[in-house]
């Protein structure tokens, strides 16, 4: 891979992406509490969206960080970022109702020392590997937990450590059918990790578009949604699932045919059975 | 001593389905050219030679599947905990896990090509359309397999960890082997077939892989038939030792030494493949070199 330096030109600046990502992320989170006062399970769906609001953040982030050159490292931006946030994630589910927020302290805190290792300790002096860091903890911290949210319908700890299996007709409690013992997290980690690099990764190149990258953000986090909403179906009620489902697919089909729409206004050219054009000077 | 044979019996088959898997997973990456050779087919167009291959960059091969046995697991695991039959369990956990990778295939290509518009390399609907699918029904094969494995490892010889988390460990491997041992054999060897047998790419002929075939334009269903003649077999041949070794150290010694003989005879097995491979680099390095003098005898 050869070394990439592009400038952001134009479009949205990063920091108001960065605002806009995290409130939304936080709200929508905080919106599955609804479950609680409302003592169904049919609002699960926002953790999905809160996760989806951080991932098109996220995509920026690695966008922002990359910008310095750091061609290979966009995928494994994508693992460094679910790798600190999933230690702050599980950390803060113990705090109850004020987890999201514990999450978001506790990922900058461990963003910037990493950051710290990585600029002063390797040596690699990236300008805006501290801020990149933290920006990506508090994004991978913020997507389990969405993700957890929806499939469970909390984000406490205990719903995500106990879950029930029928036999018989029979409920039991049990703590392999749950989404850490059934180890549902690691579906979430890695849907995640792949959705967070995979914008940048795929729209990289000297014709990038800011608006072409984020919709395909939004349509990476969507489509993880529908993996979510099918998982949830054995954690939580089917009603709820079903819902769930519903909007995943209406947010990840509206996503991407705009995404196919903007690929085709960037693209040289949308040939059809064509040979290889002409190009001067072969 | 019937519980032993027992074990045996899901080794090898664990082992089938993994060689099987692997030799799935390297067609369906080299159809893809991800790994490896995609810098080359990504680098091509900025030289001036537009082609069309197919272009589908998910991240490197071991976490991309990392990511679909991850989830073919995951939602078969759902579907279990639901009391749905295992079997179809798993066909329906693999097939979602296929189409989420279809999805992300298009979106690949269209991404990478659109930001090449400067160099005049545009986006080619029929490839889109005839590679997703043959990517897609290669990329089912592997899953479906693997996740099978995992259920394999999980449920007939107990292993402690959950479906989802094998999935991840084993996908992971999966994409590892196929990256590893497949994708030269499409990146060094398809790619250069116009320059001298063994000579590297030298910088002048950077991006300048071989874009016409036989008869017209190469596509990458070409480059699929090509490697799954050598490359796919040698993966999954590659990742079915993988398995089959690691299973039957376990199986037939874990008992031994509460545990240590398993480590032991893993170790001993890591050492006799060091021996081995590096008996085969010397020997194709005195066979095939490039810059060795040529003999009296001739070469």
């Amino acid at each position: 891979m050869t070394v990439k330096v592009e400038v952001i030109e134009g479009g949205v600046p990063h920091n108001t992406i960065l605002a806009a990502g995290l409130v939304a992320s936080l709200v929508l989170i905080y919106l599955t509490y609804a479950n609680v006062m409302s003592g169904t399970q049919l609002f699960s769906f926002f953790g999905g969206l809160g996760a989806v609001a951080a991932l098109v953040w996220g995509s920026h982030a690695i966008k922002h960080l990359c910008s310095y050159g750091i061609g290979t490292g966009v995928p494994s931006a994508g693992m460094m970022a679910f790798g600190s946030g999933v230690i702050a994630m599980l950390f803060a589910t113990k705090y109850g109702v004020a987890a999201p927020i514990v999450a978001v302290v506790l990922a900058a805190v461990i963003g910037a020392i990493l950051g710290f290792l990585s600029n002063n300790v390797l040596n690699m002096r990236i300008p805006v590997m501290i801020q990149s860091l933290i920006e990506m903890a508090i994004i991978g911290a913020l997507v389990l937990m969405g993700f957890a949210a929806m499939m469970t319908g909390s984000f406490e700890f205990s719903p995500l450590t106990s879950g029930s299996i029928s036999i018989l007709g029979l409920s039991l409690p049990s703590y392999q059918a749950s989404f850490i013992g059934g180890s549902l997290i690691a579906v979430a980690f890695m849907l995640g990790g792949i959705a967070i690099q995979h914008p940048f990764n795929a729209c990289l190149g000297p014709n990038w578009t800011q608006d072409r990258m984020l919709m395909l953000a939004a349509e990476c986090g969507f489509l993880s949604m529908i993996a979510v909403s099918v998982m949830s179906m054995a954690l939580i009620n089917i009603v709820a699932a079903v819902v769930s489902l519903i909007v995943s697919l209406v947010g990840w089909y509206y996503t991407y045919v705009k995404y196919i729409e903007l690929s085709k206004r960037d693209a040289a050219g949308w040939l059809d059975s064509k040979p290889i054009p002409d190009v001067e000077g072969q | 001593m019937e519980s032993i044979a027992f074990g045996i019996g899901i080794t090898a088959l664990a082992g089938a389905l993994a060689t099987v898997a692997g030799a799935a997973e390297n067609t369906e990456s080299d159809i893809g050219s991800q790994g490896d050779p995609n810098s080359q087919v990504q680098l091509a167009p900025q030289m001036g030679f537009l082609h069309r291959i197919f272009n589908k960059a998910i991240a490197g091969e071991p976490p991309a599947y990392g990511l679909w046995i991850c989830l073919g697991a995951g939602i078969a695991w759902a579907f279990m905990a639901m009391q749905i039959n295992p079997v179809l369990a798993l066909v329906l956990g693999s097939a979602l896990a296929v189409f989420i990778q279809g999805v992300y295939a298009t979106t690949a290509y269209l991404g990478r090509t659109a930001s090449l518009a400067k160099f005049g390399q545009p986006v080619f609907v029929d490839v889109l359309k005839s590679m997703t699918t043959v990517t897609m029904a290669h990329a089912f094969v592997a899953i479906f397999t693997t996740v099978t494995m995992c259920h394999l490892i999980n449920a007939a010889l107990g292993h402690p960890f959950p479906l989802p988390l094998l999935g991840l460990v084993w996908g992971i491997a999966l994409g590892a082997a196929g990256s590893a041992t497949g994708n030269p054999f499409y990146g060094k060897e398809r790619q250069y077939q116009s320059q001298k047998f063994g000579a590297g790419v030298p910088i002048s002929a950077s991006g300048n892989i071989v874009r016409y075939a036989e008869a017209g334009e190469r596509n990458s269903l070409d480059n699929g038939w090509f490697s799954a003649k050598l490359g796919g077999p040698a993966s999954g041949l590659c990742f079915g030792l993988i398995v089959f070794l690691e299973i039957w150290r376990t199986v037939l010694f874990e008992h031994m030494g509460a545990g240590w003989g398993a480590i032991i005879v893993g170790v001993i097995i890591i050492l006799i493949f060091t021996v081995i491979d590096r008996y085969i680099e010397v020997w194709a390095r005195k066979n095939y070199g490039p810059y060795a003098k040529p003999t009296e005898e001739g070469s």
